[in-house]
């Protein structure tokens, strides 16, 4: 006698709770994620000695100075700063560490403005300094 | 004489396609979003060409317009974010930190807490910056 074998109904894989689940997913992701583009400017460097940065920095040439007034103008020996006359100051001396004291009024857009013209003149060794008690 | 309608199949709607887009846009949300903690206030950082990269990982301290200050996302004051900065630096001596300031905050808020982190021994301190678009 042969047996007939009965056919076994092919196992049915829902698909709904998998679209569920990654739908859930897609609004979790479209909702918590934020897609601004940000940049850093590094404030303390990595290999930078925060308690004594004079003795890390080795011997250091001159010491230029930008000040940033409370209006966020920056003055570089008297001038209003521009790249030209600190890319100059930079040729006259290569190894300058450049000071910058902003005034505690001062924004920090101020403050990034003068870094940015700062890079752009070729400066490497790059500070912010702030006298202690007078407000920033 | 009546007549018999005669039933129309169901179209068959496959829903693999349907899975496929999804799929295609859940990896792309995935891949280009950054998941921070955002501050609770408004901040829009500064516009700079000089930027680099920004690594992710790390605290974020953010710096609002009339020096309100938050770390992660919780508002609070000076005091408590520099306790709890140094329990952070306890554990993770390598801590990265990110200051997320107001273009237009004053320093005179800005930099006596830099000063202090830097005192607490956090030694990779970033000040994000918003690329210039031209």
């Amino acid at each position: 006698m042969k047996l007939k074998r009965r056919k076994r109904n092919g196992t049915l894989i829902t698909m709904t709770p998998l679209v569920d689940v990654m739908l859930i997913l897609l609004v979790f992701f479209m909702v918590t994620s934020s897609y601004l583009d940000l940049n850093m400017i590094p404030m303390v460097d990595r290999g930078e000695d925060v308690q004594n940065p004079t003795q890390s920095q080795g011997n250091v040439g001159a010491t230029l100075l930008i000040r940033i007034g409370s209006d966020g103008q920056a003055r570089f020996r008297g001038q209003p700063l521009g790249v030209a006359a600190l890319a100059a100051a930079m040729q006259e001396t290569p190894d300058a560490r450049v000071l910058i004291l902003p005034s505690g009024f001062a924004d920090v857009q101020a403050l990034v403005g003068v870094i940015e013209l700062a890079t752009a003149a070729g400066v490497t060794n790059l500070r912010v300094v702030r006298l202690e008690g007078a407000g920033g | 004489m009546k007549l018999k309608r005669r039933e129309r199949p169901a179209p068959q709607e496959t829903i693999v396609s349907l899975i496929d887009v999804v799929f295609f846009l859940l990896v792309f949300f995935m891949m280009v979003g950054r998941m921070d903690a955002t501050s609770p206030f408004e901040v829009s950082p500064p516009v700079s060409s000089a930027g680099e990269d920004m690594p992710a990982g790390g605290s974020t301290v953010s710096v609002g317009l009339d020096g309100q200050l938050a770390l992660d996302g919780f508002e609070m004051d000076t005091e408590a974010l520099v306790d709890r900065l140094a329990a952070q630096v306890a554990q993770n001596p390598d801590l990265f930190l990110r200051i997320n300031a107001h273009g237009q905050a004053r320093l005179q808020k800005l930099l006596p807490l830099v000063t202090r982190l830097e005192g607490l021994g956090i030694k990779d301190v970033v000040l994000v910056v918003t690329p210039n678009p031209s």
